[in-house]
């Protein structure tokens, strides 16, 4: 090819490089604590993670918002430190210690440069194994959390989360973002302790050390630090089903002089472990994950709706959703929906075209070794797997995985998990506005203040007319 | 600090094609992988009157297709091969950037190259984009409670015009951007030898300088941009403000001061301040207001660098019913407290070891080293600033930074933002 004809078509790549996930090492002390150690020498840091399989899910029904406060208030005081000496101690060292608890998992964090992991082990097995709950450090978390729950009110996202999950979980714990000023207000110091007693037992715990450590020296030292925890039995625990839902529904969150409309449009859909797990991601790929999926070249790059349009799948331990989101301007609230359910009826009966699903594979196999390039993206890979016990080769075999999902499969999951006629609806932003242009897409249309109080319907319907 | 505890220095190489491209290769085999930044030296700064808003705009037009490449096809070329991709804009740069599984470094070169020398312009997608940024600002400034305090106090705190304006513009200037103004821009800025063009990761060095040259070589380079002027007078531009925001669920305050550019000595020095102030839970403003006093929700603080006159703002969303002016008070008391009596050896050990930490996470991911190398090249004309830089902050003694410290925040030269939530209904 002459002059610039060699620009008119994508160059061919180079040679490609195999990329090898590293093998880890495992190994188990008496008390049941899985040890799993990834060594990684690039650079002198490393990373922990003590994770536990107890999360907020579990709170006894009379201590709601007990787990995260638990995990909370473990750098706030122990045996031998004080809420200030811990975070001087920690902080003196550049490192970093956090400790949060999400629905299923309650998992202490910490990173440091490796010339300090002994000091760091200590401290993490101090926090773990020694808090105190002071009085008075629960009184102020008390008091900032219910100022923080007033705080994320007036944050859109929050409120179009809080109602999806109730829509969609039901009676299920998972239908709690976050709990009650009142929950939070009645949390006692024996409360916390209970909390950690159930959820910090090393049988139901797995420690992951990923980077430059030596790794005999880093058993030996847990083993020294966490050696005499005692085992414990396991506390096991029922749950109520999700929510059965069998149609449409429309909730919206009265924000007036809200700028935009945010949208969630949600149902149930898979667990972590299920083996539609791969079609699925392939599914979400190919509909709203990325900018170059058909939400966002939709609503975005043809229409100019939105900054953003997006699907979601939130794969939890027990179950979890599929959410079509956007934030648009509140004039095309009605038009963006339109275009979401034109969506979400094409992944589930046209047959994705051969080039989409090759470029939806190409994608997730390529970035597969892009998340493995930083230490926190490594430790994340490994933690998820051993978090949701996942299949031993589960990092190994994810790209085949991905390779083996057929435009049969995404039709077939589209099918069973995106349910466009028994979806709810939420969107958050101005009633008046939005109750025009929504309502014909659902039978019944309920409507609530930014604090979760119901409105009365038609009162807003008189205000839009 | 141990002082047995060394870097190793990144392998950098740095040289210029014919046409001004400045070309930087940071080679680290460790994960197949590639990242590629371009940095153009255009940024909001480089706006005029009328036209805020227009150089993030433009970053978008960017996606739009250009001779070989249709609309949307960077998103999908680079998303079909396993790659990330982005475009940010800020006051000093706007920048483009993409990893990839390392063969194909190719495939970026011929995106970025094509974008450079051939940008397609049309009103529909002008239209189109427009819409879009008009929905960035709404998500990320209009409709989120305290969401425009830091446009509001870049404006108190700067007089000039290159510096004092927002980001992401006015509706209004948006609004009248047209065809011509993008394609004008494109003329002036988004010329090779107004950019750096930085590569780290996988990759093999004579190969890859190959590909530069074909990718990058015959596009012509252009008269530079004219000169600008960012300099301001001490002064700031307005002391105090109230705000009505019609979102915040509660009142807070934002404090604003004008200092140095970046990397100077005393930005450096205050850059370190900052820290002690309110990064983290063992900071002296966290222990005294969040801990002892229990007088705020929130605290937060940070530096906004730049090449010419610099910020630094330190606010806080007090809880319901506390004095604002006595919190204030504390805060003034602390930068009296270093302005008089330096920072203690505890708090400079602490701040050397998050130094080092930062440097070393900085180092982790292709994308990031591509993006400080490629920043240092165009901001400091030469990328080896990012193997110094640590040395750089670490020799900024105490007295250093009690002197800044006096001199720049000591002051009642600051602007003061009081955010009110307005009554609802």
């Amino acid at each position: 090819m002459t002059g610039t004809d060699f620009r008119k078509i994508p160059p061919q790549p180079l040679q490609p490089i195999e990329f090898t996930v590293p093998g880890v090492f495992e190994t188990t002390l008496e008390n049941g604590l899985r040890i799993v150690v990834l060594q990684d020498n690039r650079l002198p840091l490393v990373s922990y993670r003590l994770a536990f399989n107890w999360g907020d899910i579990n709170d006894p029904t009379e201590s709601i918002g007990v787990t995260s406060a638990m995990a909370s208030m473990l750098n706030e005081g122990t045996a031998n430190y004080s809420s200030r000496q811990l975070a001087d101690e920690i902080e003196r060292l550049g490192a970093s210690i956090s400790v949060h608890a999400s629905d299923d998992f309650t998992v202490m964090s910490a990173s440091t440069l490796s010339l300090y992991s002994t000091e760091i082990m200590r401290l993490v097995a101090e926090m773990t194994l020694r808090p105190s709950f002071p009085e008075d450090e629960l009184d102020l978390y008390r008091r900032n959390t219910v100022e923080h729950l007033k705080f994320q009110r007036s944050q859109p996202g929050f409120l179009a989360n809080e109602q999806a999950a109730r829509l969609i979980f039901g009676s299920h714990p998972y239908s709690r973002v976050s709990p009650s000023a009142e929950d939070i207000e009645k949390l006692t110091r024996e409360d916390l302790s209970i909390a950690h007693d159930l959820a910090f037992i090393p049988n139901n715990a797995v420690f992951i050390i990923v980077g430059d450590v030596d790794r005999e020296e880093i058993v030996r030292q847990i083993d020294d630090l966490f050696g005499s925890w005692p085992k414990s039995q396991l506390t096991e625990m029922a749950f109520p089903e999700f929510a059965g839902r069998n149609r449409r529904s429309l909730t919206i969150v009265d924000r007036p002089g809200s700028a935009q409309s945010n949208i969630v449009l949600a149902n149930s859909a898979i667990d972590r472990k299920s083996p539609d797990y791969f079609p699925m991601l392939v599914m979400n790929q190919i509909l709203g994950a990325g900018a170059s999926s058909r939400v966002f070249m939709n609503l975005r790059e043809e229409k100019g709706y939105t900054y953003g349009a997006y699907t979601r799948l939130d794969a939890k331990r027990l179950g979890g959703d599929f959410e079509a989101t956007a934030e648009v301007r509140t004039a095309v609230t009605g038009d963006s929906l339109k275009e979401f359910f034109y969506e979400l009826d094409r992944i589930r009966t046209e047959r994705v075209p051969d080039e989409e699903m090759s470029d939806a594979k190409n994608f997730l196999t390529g970035v597969f070794p892009l998340r493995a390039e930083t230490q926190e993206g490594m430790t994340n890979l490994v933690v998820n797997r051993f978090l949701y016990d996942l299949p031993e080769n589960y990092l190994q075999s994810y790209r085949a995985n991905v390779e083996a999902v057929t435009a049969d499969d995404v039709q077939r999951v589209a099918e069973r998990y995106v349910r466009p006629q028994e979806m709810a609806m939420v969107i958050v932003g101005d009633a008046k506005e939005i109750i025009p242009q929504a309502s014909s897409y659902a039978d019944a249309v309920e409507i609530f203040d930014t604090e979760g109080n119901p409105i009365n319907v038609s009162d807003q319907e008189a205000a839009a007319n | 600090m141990s002082e047995a505890f060394k870097l190793q220095p990144l392998d950098i190489e740095e040289y210029k094609l014919d046409n001004g491209l400045r070309v930087v290769l940071n080679k680290d085999n460790a994960v197949p992988v590639v990242s590629i930044a371009v940095y153009y030296n255009v940024g909001s700064r480089n706006e005029r009157p009328g036209r805020t808003g227009f150089a993030h705009l433009f970053e978008h037009m960017m996606f739009q297709g250009s001779e070989n490449v249709p609309k949307a096809g960077h998103f999908q070329f680079i998303m079909k091969a396993g790659g990330t991709m982005n475009g940010t804009t800020s006051s000093e740069r706007t920048n483009y950037y993409e990893t990839l599984p390392a063969d194909q470094l190719p495939l970026a070169l011929w995106l970025e190259s094509d974008r450079m020398r051939s940008l397609a312009v049309t009103q529909e997608n002008l239209d189109n984009q427009r819409e879009a940024v008009k929905e960035e600002k709404r998500l990320r400034y209009d409709n989120q409670p305290y969401g425009q305090i830091f446009d509001l106090i870049n404006e108190m705190i700067f007089k000039n015009f290159a510096n004092s304006h927002s980001t992401i513009g006015s509706m209004e200037h948006l609004d009248d951007a047209s065809v011509e103004d993008v394609q004008e821009f494109f003329r002036i800025y988004y010329a090779p030898n107004n950019a750096v063009l930085s590569i780290s990761g996988s990759f093999q060095t004579e190969e890859a300088k190959k590909l530069v040259e074909t990718y990058f070589g015959d596009i012509s380079s252009q008269p530079l941009p004219p000169e600008l002027d960012v300099n301001e007078p001490i002064e700031i531009a307005n002391i105090y403000r109230e705000w009505e925001d019609k979102l915040a669920p509660f009142p807070a305050f934002l404090i604003g001061w004008k200092i140095p550019k970046r990397r100077s000595p005393e930005f450096n020095a205050l850059y370190l301040a900052g820290k002690m102030l309110y990064d983290g839970d063992s900071s002296r403003l966290y222990q005294k207001l969040v801990k002892g006093d229990e007088s705020v929700i929130q605290l937060f603080g940070f530096t906004d660098e730049r090449r010419g006159p610099s910020s630094i703002f330190i606010g806080a969303i007090p809880k319901p019913d506390k004095d604002l002016s006595k919190i204030r008070d504390v805060i003034m008391h602390e930068i009296r407290d270093i302005a008089a009596n330096g920072p203690d050896p505890k708090e400079m050990q602490k701040v050397s070891n998050q130094l080092v930490n930062d440097a070393v996470r900085t180092r982790q991911s292709s994308m990031s080293r591509a993006q400080h190398i490629a920043e240092f090249a165009l901001y400091d004309g030469d990328p080896n600033f990012f193997n110094t830089e640590l040395d750089e902050l670490l020799a900024i003694t105490p007295d250093q930074i009690r002197s800044a410290v006096d001199k720049y925040l000591n002051t009642e030269n600051r602007a003061l933002l009081d955010v009110v939530p307005a009554a609802k209904g």
